[in-house]
């Protein structure tokens, strides 16, 4: 319907209003920081509006007085630039601000510290906490990274479309406004792809991990093995194994020992087969997630087990079939998918299209638009 | 200007608070840490707001005047924003700043001789709009606009920001405080004022009009 594109672009495309689109286009905000005055207090009623007024005729009362404020932050600012780089937090080059929340925070083998220091991470440095301090990234165009103690992080890439870390060891709570498939976080287990907002990623000193997430959905993958963590559930990845299967937080206890024992089980075990068991008959429709990732990790009778369980919960999708599930056919697993009402798997199918994990090729970010533009027939 | 800093790559002066990770909605954390004094806070509602408060003050005032009005706009809201109280009512109180400070713009800076100045190109090479392809784009891109901000007031901003700032439906709800019902109907039915006031000025030999 032509209204789905002019509401969200979705749908057939309207050529009159894409013709405005394009027309009006340059009309429209050009990305840019906002600078404010530096002494402008946050509780002070009545900013000036002085941008304007200046060019309306203040300029001959305010020149004047800006001149010799202009003189004084100048020289202000040339100390500061001394003082930084003899500090060593000046640099040049690509990279997103660090703010030493406490403690003694470690860029590469500089060190910062006290709550007011802030300093540069740049691509290739490593950001080390130690046992008693946290630390903040932030970028403009990408959100904030808290750092809890005891963790290393490296910067591997950051430009308009790509920002990638490595976490080693430690704790991250990413608050990610970035576009959607922009921010990666490699791990020694597996590699998370941020499709929403804001989660929490532990790794072990082992190199095993966590993942919860609480706004937005990620994605969790290795070699191939993917796992969609959406808001309120999480999941737990190991090395050489990859991403474990996701719930929900609010599953039972019995369900989530019961998830645990079968993901570290060898497959068609009796300890595997009674734990799977135990995660059917404990299932409940909002456990589509674990049970939809479980159609792709059984076998044989096991999965049409999982799938009868699924069906009997979340009644299968218009065009898919029993025989496509238990062929793992591609597209019916991602109708089936789309139908739990969690999230579109196609944000997820369009950055895995457009990116090669580890390679030079361009992880292009992806808008909800762009998604739903792709899908529209 | 030397007095002036990039928002987002200073904390000086202030505390670092960090984000509230754990409460409300990412906007709402956002907010509660710019409350506290946080200025890279208030510098990320920027990088999330202008947009809108651009869209807004493009719908009411001269293109030229449009950026420095935006600044404007978060200069005050920078120290008001301790009265807000509900943070999840920044996005509409944000929204009201920017059309207020466009009213005062029209009430400050003589509006007739502003709009003047700008609409004056519009007499001698500003051709009929209309959606086929023009030789003179960038006058007609003028004549568009001059026509969306002919509309009513809700109907002007909601069309500038889906076609001109180009977000959609849920993210401009989402971004003033409305529902989505009012962005809708605003949406369609600015849509059809703007079809029949384009079809009116169209010319007779285009044929145009939408």
């Amino acid at each position: 319907m032509k209204d789905d594109y002019l509401w969200d672009g979705s749908g057939s495309p309207d050529p009159e209003v894409q013709r405005l689109e394009s027309l009006l286009a340059q009309f429209r905000h050009a990305d840019g920081p906002l600078v404010l005055p530096e002494n402008l207090p946050i509780a002070l009623e009545g900013a000036p509006s002085f941008p304007r007024s200046l060019r309306k005729g203040w300029a001959v009362l305010w020149l004047p007085r800006l001149a010799a404020a202009a003189v004084v932050l100048l020289a202000l600012g040339v100390s500061v630039f001394f003082y930084l780089r003899h500090t060593g937090t000046l640099h040049a080059g690509p990279g997103w601000n660090v703010a030493n929340l406490e403690g003694t925070t470690q860029i590469g083998s500089q060190t910062i510290s006290g709550s007011l220091a802030i300093s540069k991470l740049l691509v290739g440095q490593t950001l080390t906490t130690n046992s008693s301090s946290r630390a903040s990234l932030s970028e403009f165009d990408l959100g904030e990274i808290r750092i809890d103690p005891n963790s290393r992080v490296r910067l591997l890439q950051t430009d308009s479309n790509h920002k990638r870390i490595q976490l080693d060891v430690g704790t991250i709570h990413a608050y990610i406004w970035a576009p959607a498939g922009q921010f990666v976080v490699d791990t020694p287990s597996a590699t998370a792809v941020d499709l929403g907002c804001r989660y929490t990623l532990n790794v072990a000193p082992d190199g095993s991990g966590t993942i919860r997430t609480t706004l937005g959905w990620v994605g969790f993958h290795l070699n191939g093995r993917d796992s969609f963590i959406p808001a309120g559930a999480m999941c737990s990845t190991r090395p050489k194994i990859g991403p474990g299967t996701p719930y929900f937080e609010d599953a039972s206890e019995s369900f989530r020992d019961a998830l645990h024992i079968f993901d570290l089980t060898e497959q068609s075990t009796d300890a595997g087969s009674k734990a799977l068991n135990t995660v059917l008959s404990q299932a409940r429709p909002r456990d589509g997630l674990t049970l939809w990732h479980l159609l792709s990790r059984t076998t044989g009778a096991e999965r049409a087990q999982v799938y009868a369980r699924l069906a009997a919960l979340v009644p299968p999708p218009r065009g898919v079939t029993r025989d496509g599930i238990l062929a793992l056919d591609p597209h019916m697993l991602d109708l089936y998918w789309n139908t739990l009402g969690l999230c579109d798997i196609s944000v997820w199918r369009f950055w895995e299209q457009s990116s090669q994990p580890h390679d030079s090729s361009s992880p292009q970010s992806l808008s909800k638009k762009q998604v739903l533009l792709k899908q529209a027939p | 200007m030397a007095a002036l800093f990039e928002l987002h790559s200073s904390r000086s002066g202030f505390p670092a608070v960090s984000l509230p990770l754990d409460s409300g909605s990412p906007d709402d954390a956002l907010v509660r840490a710019a409350q506290h004094g946080d200025r890279s806070a208030f510098g990320l509602l920027y990088g999330r707001y202008a947009r809108i408060v651009h869209g807004i003050l493009l719908s009411r005032v001269p293109h030229p005047d449009v950026d420095d009005l935006v600044q404007d706009v978060f200069l005050q809201a920078l120290p008001r924003l301790h009265s807000l109280r509900e943070v999840s009512k920044f996005p509409g109180w944000l929204a009201a700043i920017a059309r207020n400070r466009a009213t005062d713009f029209h009430r400050r800076a003589k509006l007739h001789e502003v709009l003047d100045e700008e609409s004056a190109p519009a007499e001698t090479d500003q051709p009929s709009p209309s959606l086929r392809p023009s030789a003179h784009p960038a006058a007609e891109a003028r004549a568009v606009l001059d026509a969306i901000r002919s509309l009513p007031d809700a109907y002007r901003e909601t069309l500038v920001l889906r076609l001109v700032e180009g977000m959609t439906g849920p993210e401009i709800a989402m971004r003033t405080g409305l529902t989505h019902g009012s962005v809708r109907v605003n949406l369609h039915r600015g849509i059809q004022q703007l079809r029949e006031i384009l079809g009116r000025k169209a010319s007779p030999l285009t044929g145009g009009g939408l």
